[in-house]
């Protein structure tokens, strides 16, 4: 899979609840989700086999589905399923938890499927089990409205299960559109508590996460309930993290009376409930649930709620990873500018939209003095600092719009998109060259770390990013030539002369 | 197969012309017509009916022909398959707007007329129908993953008024036009496309009704506009926003890669919502997509490269080769030349025939094979 393998799944699993929660009765929401499950996967055969029969498929023809086969994988007899006119296929399944057990099949033909795709058929299965014990109640409600009104106060005890499920999968799609629309992961995270808390009746859920560096160690990252001092507590070790770290270890729900909290915080025994947080199929963490009154019994409809809050933390989890790797696809690591791929991706777009405008665009091509003493007399640390600085100031000295980008070494550049002549790139370029001619201090030093500016503005009638970056290249190699800490214009290819860069007749002081 | 062709402006001189070229022997099992839509179809289908009394022949219009000796467009061409190794069955789905996916079932059945250790179902559909994805999921339903689909969806020349489909010796709208070809030898489909994505991805954030609405929370129109930097034109006209948009499909990353989504045909420029081909999904990520002669050419060579290599080794006897309209707009004349010297050379000896489709139909593998900006390639051996 591509870079945004994590995205796809958050994606599917978002577009799976779309198409099933569309449909009003079980029947058609399985055959939906069995549709849209081989769509994501790239499947041949998908199938939801329910009390031994299957209830819905894709993949054979009518009548000729083969149901003991189906109902053999799902329940793990064999792997692997023969498709007519295909032969052997690949095959994964997932249990549908909720009040009537059953699982969700796949079978494909050309690969078999890798850890992230398991983990995004079990969350499927729990996006349709959802959907289904929901419709299964909605349906049963309908039945219990047409019978005599002596069953009043059974009407009244199975609608407010149905405000419950619906309030459940209200906060589900609240979660996932905040996934979805890339809110802040912690923001997320918070959702998750308070949500599990309104749903589950706890005094106080808290979420732990492994520590990257040491995974036999965990700390909370949301919780409600607690006092906020809890985030600045050390890490503990997973032995030592009570519920939490049991379900951790056994990468299985834990519903038990005890302790649910480390010592320091402990407040007397629990009931409590907790769930395993996945990220890309490895345990990374744990849902807790907790209730001071260690009566509190959890039952099937808890157990189902809280998986499925703790899924939609391992979907943030993985969604976070993936975007950060998105991100680092195209932005420098250093100073999280653009990287060069992106920067001339968007100046291509830029200059192509400038040519259909008839305005023009400005890049300024920055390199830094004399960068190679510093490292070679510092340290490639002290190195690394001055870049960031310089990142900063350029970040804080351009204009809304602009896009500041580190193209490699001690190059950078900014793309200036919507400029009316020279007068205003040079504006820019004299700001930049005023702040990095402030000292920075960098190991224990002031550091004066000048740099030499070359602009160049597009031809109004057209013009290609890489030509453009070459002008502004020669104009900067001018600048340096000229003294350093300074810019230069350039102006035109009509005194090019082999040796000498093409440029200025018309050289322009450095602020 | 025989593939014949005709530049004629006289509709049913043109397709006897066509087919007298195509047809080798007295045992055709099935002709195929595709022909330009300024042709008249009644003319059209009674000439090739005639041509080969008995046999079936089904056909559909074009925006643009595909045939030996480079593309054309205001041409008659007919392919004819025969030989005791094919035997072939017809369907015709009518009024399937609004019934998509029950008229693919329907149409899928006359896979079961034909008794063969290989077969295809090819679809011919009426392009300017929605939801055109539902029609091959239908055929899916109905024939399970052993039987591959093929075709696509017939073309007005960007009149955007109305095709024509030829099937039952009718003249045909709203309607799918499906024929079983079974083969004693194997028969092997592939699709690919030429586009790569750049950039962030944009997030879809609204969407329904095979229209999106929003991206990032902003209207999409809009926001695809600015991302590809479009000239102002591309903003408040919507024959500009086409022009601007065919060439620069929207991709949606599939687990073994990214699919082109032809979002340029019905565009609201009061609303700000861009729609077309194929429908995006709420909560997707969508990329700004990039492709040129070279890379599209590319494609076009692992297409048939695949087509072929599905054979098990066999020769084959033909190829029909399904190319997008779309792509003429990034290709222009020349490289649509060139698009067809590559098929030429993939052909070597062997006949081939095609058309410029409102969408391609390939499905090999999973469950989806409705396709935009691609070329889909069916190989007979």
């Amino acid at each position: 899979m591509a870079d945004s393998s994590g995205s796809l799944d958050i994606a599917q699993l978002v577009e799976l609840l779309a198409t099933v929660s569309s449909f009003s009765d079980e029947a058609t929401a399985a055959q939906g989700a069995v549709e849209r499950s081989a769509q994501a996967l790239e499947a041949e055969v998908a199938a939801v086999v329910s009390g031994g029969i299957v209830a819905a498929s894709v993949g054979f023809r009518p009548g000729e589905v083969p149901e003991r086969t189906l109902v053999d994988v799902a329940l793990r007899r064999h792997d692997g399923i023969e498709v007519a006119g295909l032969g052997r296929c690949h095959t994964v399944t997932a249990p549908l938890g909720g009040d009537r057990a059953g699982h969700l099949v796949l079978a494909r033909h050309r690969a078999p499927f890798s850890v992230e795709e398991r983990n995004l058929v079990r969350g499927m299965a729990r996006v349709l089990e959802l959907t289904l014990t929901m419709l299964r109640t909605l349906s049963a409600e309908h039945d219990m409205r047409r019978r005599s009104e002596t069953q009043a106060a059974e009407n009244a005890a199975l609608a407010a299960s149905l405000r419950h499920r619906q309030r459940l999968l209200e906060h589900l799609f609240d979660i996932q559109r905040a996934i979805t629309r890339r809110r802040p992961l912690q923001q997320v995270l918070d959702m998750v508590t308070v949500a599990a808390r309104d749903m589950l009746d706890g005094d106080m859920v808290v979420l732990w996460l492994r520590e990257a560096q040491d995974a036999d160690q965990a700390r909370i990252a949301s919780s409600v309930g607690l006092p906020a001092e809890v985030y600045g507590l050390p890490a503990v070790r997973l032995a030592d993290a009570g519920a939490a770290g049991h379900a951790m270890r056994t990468d299985s729900l834990v519903i038990a009376q005890g302790a649910a909290l480390p010592p320091p915080l402990q407040d007397g025994p629990c009931a409590y409930l907790a769930a395993p947080v996945h990220e890309h199929g490895a345990v990374t963490g744990s849902l807790v649930v907790a209730a001071h009154h260690p009566d509190r019994s959890y039952g099937p409809a808890d157990e189902q709620a809280v998986r499925a809050f703790a899924e939609q933390i391992s979907l943030a989890l993985n969604d976070r990873h993936t975007m950060d790797r998105i991100h680092e696809a195209l932005h420098d690591g250093l100073t999280g500018l653009a990287g060069r791929k992106l920067f001339l991706e968007t100046l291509e777009q830029r200059l192509s939209r400038a040519a259909a405008e008839g305005g023009s665009v400005a890049l300024l091509y920055v390199d830094l003095d004399r960068f190679k003493d510093i490292n070679d007399t510092l340290g490639h640390g002290a190195g690394d600092q001055v870049l960031m600085f310089t990142a900063d100031r350029l970040k804080s000295h351009v204009r809304d719009g602009d896009v500041p980008a580190r193209l490699g070494g001690d190059e950078f550049a900014v793309l200036l998109p919507d400029v009316n002549g020279p007068d205003e790139a040079i504006a820019v370029a004299a700001r930049i060259v005023d702040a990095l001619a402030v000292p920075m201090s960098v190991a224990q030093r002031r550091l004066l770390v000048n740099a030499s500016i070359g602009i160049a503005l597009s031809d109004p009638d057209g013009d290609e990013a890489e030509r453009l970056v070459h002008r502004a290249d020669l104009a900067m190699y001018e600048a340096k030539r000229n003294g350093r800490g300074r810019f230069e214009l350039y102006v035109g290819a009509a005194v090019e002369v082999p040796g000498q860069p093409a440029l200025g007749a018309r050289p322009v002081p450095a602020s | 197969m025989g593939v014949g062709r005709d530049a004629g402006t006289d509709s049913g001189a043109a397709t006897r012309a066509a087919a007298a070229q195509a047809l080798r022997g007295d045992d055709t099992k099935l002709m195929i017509v595709f022909s330009a839509i300024t042709h008249d179809p009644a003319e059209v289908l009674a000439a090739a009916r005639e041509a080969a009394p008995g046999v079936p022949v089904i056909g559909c219009s074009t925006h643009g022909e595909i045939a030996p000796g480079g593309p054309t467009d205001g041409t008659v061409t007919v392919a004819a398959i025969g030989g005791p190794g094919f035997t072939v069955s017809t369907a015709v789905g009518r009024r399937v707007s609004g019934r998509q996916r029950e008229a693919g079932m329907e149409v899928a059945r006359c896979v079961d007329e034909v008794d063969a250790p290989h077969k295809v179902l090819m679809l011919l559909t009426d392009g300017l129908i929605r939801d055109q994805e539902s029609i091959v999921r239908g055929c899916y339903l109905a024939l399970g993953a052993g039987v591959p689909l093929f075709g696509g969806a017939a073309a007005d020349g960007w009149r955007m008024d109305a095709v024509y489909l030829m099937a039952d010796g009718e003249v045909l709208g709203d309607a799918v036009v499906a024929v079983t070809i079974g083969s004693e030898a194997p028969l092997s489909v592939a699709v690919r496309h030429g586009w790569r994505k750049v950039g962030e991805p944009m997030m879809v954030t609204s969407a329904a009704n095979g229209r999106v609405y929003t991206l990032d929370d902003r209207p999409a129109l809009d926001v695809y506009l600015d991302r590809l930097g479009a000239p102002p034109e591309a903003y408040t006209d919507a024959a500009a926003f086409t022009e601007f948009a065919l060439p620069r499909p929207l991709g949606v990353q599939r687990r073994s890669g990214v699919e082109a989504r032809n979002l340029s045909t019905e565009v609201d420029i009061a609303g700000r919502s861009i729609g077309g081909g194929m429908a995006l999904d709420h909560g997707g990520l969508t990329w700004a997509m990039t492709g040129d002669q070279e890379s599209i050419l590319a494609a076009t060579d692992a297409a048939c490269q695949d087509a072929l290599d599905g054979l098990a080794g066999r020769q084959p006897v033909g190829l029909f080769t399904f190319s997008c309209a779309a792509l003429r707009a990034v290709l222009n004349d020349a490289g649509i030349r060139r698009e067809s010297e590559h098929l030429a050379k993939w052909a070597g000896d062997v006949p081939y025939a095609g058309f410029y489709t409102y969408g391609e139909i390939a499905r090999s593998h999973g469950i989806d094979g409705f396709h935009n900006q691609t070329l889909a390639v069916l190989a007979l051996a």
